[in-house]
């Protein structure tokens, strides 16, 4: 048609056509609604409140804390710093894991069941891009609110109770763990949704990872390796500075950011083959 | 590439089984350009899956099919490109208002310039009456108002080929009105491709037609060749008084292919099934009048309503299972 002249077609490439428009899409729906403050807030106040808790106002559990207790962690400051560190990560990666699967069970399968995938799909779009659309914007939405965000907050609250700034590369390193932890349950659902067209499996195996993986672990010791489970405690161990052994921390580590990897990957093999 | 020989979308022994179901048998379609191909079938007659699988939402199980002479199976982006898709219950963006789901859509297609991109939607927002709504959430929409929006979401590319799912089903009748003229405003410019129940529709506006059924592909031609019948031309005489062997002479002609009588109200009703229209049209009056003991009282071309035909052929093919 004639009015066609006048306006330039996309030009993306073939495996990936549309993702630009579905990325775009799929960020508005955290950063053009309400949803990224009610998130920035909740996970900042929850994880940020918990941690200044116990850095501030942690004098009972200091006063059960045995002599041993406060020697073995260096002194007194570093005993509390030790317990503002537990909470942010051992306490708080796992909080995240369910707050991200409860936030991304919806995310396919809603638009599986509403019609909307199929109405998306129905446009000059390839299946491979809707799915990396959904993993990229929501691991940017998820890095910086649920991970990024509580962090800083949690930095400047330990750097506060030391009197000086806190040593930033153990920090660093345990928000990675951390951030490693979040896709690998981000990843892990939007997978399901590909596979499943119910949400209660969705949450039930998810779910169960976070809340079960830990005690299926200790049961079979090698599954700590090849899972996420250990990492709230590597992260700890990394934050305070303590040594962890290669087995311990690295093979849970990149075994974890193998199992996002695989996860996207067998999530493109599903959708390619889902029936609208 | 491009479409041969004036063929939309071609199918060749197009099937698809859902486990022990088979929605699609063996179809074989043929949709020409710039026609208004209307689509008819009863519920689950598989019309919908025909739909989805030429738009690569599903896959069929056996057979092959191109629209604009693109693979359905390996080119189903290159043809999605040029194709505008109204599902039977539109969905769209909640969060975002009607301007923005057609912001939205229309970049799938185009990258800009942005003022361009608005301006067909304004056009769109216009065309579907929806103007004064742009900027309202789209949950607020009446089921018409989504209607016509996802009528407009479907044109906003400038497609080549509309693929409608029951356009007008869920509309009053000014809003269906309203839809048939959008379609036949839209038929220089594109081909339609839609299915329907409302088979007044279909004689209004189509001028290709195909009927399905159990899967089954069981007519497809012009309209005017389907409103025919599967009898052909057929002429209705009323006849008074008693004509003699009539039927008998009738038969002889060797363009009359078959006969049938009826009595009412005191006269008989012949309908005479004809395999050459011009000699029907010239000849049989003419002929029927030469009996000197009878009186015509009425002649006329039998005219066949779609329903008609629609209910005859889907009859006829579920005796024949």
């Amino acid at each position: 048609m004639a009015a066609n002249l006048e306006l330039e077609r996309v030009k993306e490439r073939n495996g990936l056509r549309g993702f630009s428009n579905l990325f775009r899409k799929e960020n508005r729906a955290w950063w053009g609604t309400r949803r990224w403050w009610i998130n920035a807030l909740l996970w900042t106040v929850l994880l940020g409140g918990l941690t200044a808790i116990m850095l501030f106002a942690s004098g009972e559990e200091i006063s059960e804390a045995t002599e041993a207790e406060i020697t073995q962690a260096g002194g007194l400051l570093a005993y509390i710093l030790s317990l503002g560190l537990n909470v942010f990560f051992q306490f708080g990666i796992p909080v995240l894991a369910i707050g991200t699967v409860i936030l991304a069970q919806d995310l396919i399968i809603g638009e599986k069941q509403s019609g909307v995938a199929e109405w998306l799909l129905s446009k000059p779009v390839t299946r491979r891009a809707y799915v990396l659309a959904k993993v990229a914007a929501n691991a940017l939405a998820v890095f910086a609110l649920l991970v990024g965000l509580p962090s800083v907050v949690a930095y400047g609250l330990l750097s506060l109770r030391m009197g000086a700034p806190f040593p930033l590369m153990p920090f660093l390193s345990a928000t990675g763990i951390m951030a490693v932890h979040t896709l690998f349950y981000l990843t892990l659902t939007l997978m399901l949704g590909t596979i499943f067209n119910s949400r209660g499996p969705i949450l039930g195996i998810a779910l169960g990872s976070v809340l079960g993986g830990g005690m299926l672990g200790n049961l079979v010791k090698p599954l700590l390796y090849v899972t996420p489970w250990m990492l709230p405690k590597v992260a700890v161990l990394t934050a305070t500075g303590q040594a962890i052994t290669a087995e311990m921390g690295i093979a849970s580590l990149v075994a974890t950011a193998l199992w996002s990897v695989v996860f996207i990957f067998v999530a493109f093999t599903k959708f390619e083959k889902m029936e609208c | 590439m491009d479409e041969k020989n004036g063929i939309v979308i071609e199918t060749h022994g197009l099937s698809k089984s859902f486990g022990q179901v088979q929605a699609l048998r063996g179809v074989d379609l043929r949709v020409p350009r710039h026609s208004i191909f209307g689509f008819l079938g009863p519920n689950g007659a598989g019309k919908t899956t025909l739909m989805k699988v030429l738009l690569g939402l599903s896959r069929p199980t056996a057979g092959s099919g191109t629209i604009f002479g693109h693979d359905i199976l390996t080119e189903s982006v290159a043809i999605r490109e040029r194709i505008g898709y109204l599902p039977q219950q539109p969905r769209f963006i909640e969060h975002m208002t009607a301007r923005e789901n057609l912001v939205f859509a229309a970049k799938f297609f185009f990258s800009g310039p942005q003022a361009k991109i608005q301006q067909r939607c304004d056009e769109m927002l216009e065309l579907a009456g929806l103007a004064d709504k742009a900027d309202r959430p789209i949950k607020g929409f009446s089921g018409g108002e989504k209607q016509r929006l996802g009528i407009a979401l479907a044109q906003v590319n400038y497609p080549d080929l509309l693929i409608l799912d029951e356009p007008a089903s869920a509309l009053d009748p000014l809003g269906r009105q309203a839809v048939l003229d959008v379609m036949a405003r839209l038929r220089k410019y594109t081909t339609i491709f839609y299915s329907t129940h409302i088979l007044d529709d279909v004689q209004r506006v189509s001028d290709t037609v195909a009927i399905l059924n159990r899967g089954e592909l069981v007519a497809s031609g012009p309209i005017e060749q389907i409103l025919n019948g599967k009898d052909g031309v057929v002429y209705t005489v009323a006849l008074k008084g008693a004509p003699s062997g009539l039927g008998e002479r009738l038969a002889e002609l060797p363009w009359v292919a078959h006969t049938a009588v009826a009595p009412r109200n005191g006269t008989s009703i012949w309908q005479v099934s004809v395999s050459n229209e011009a000699a029907a049209e010239k000849n049989l009056l003419r002929y029927v009048l030469a009996d000197p003991a009878v009186t015509v009282i009425e002649f006329s071309r039998k005219k066949y309503e779609l329903e008609e035909i629609f209910i005859e052929i889907v009859k006829g093919d579920d005796d024949g299972c």
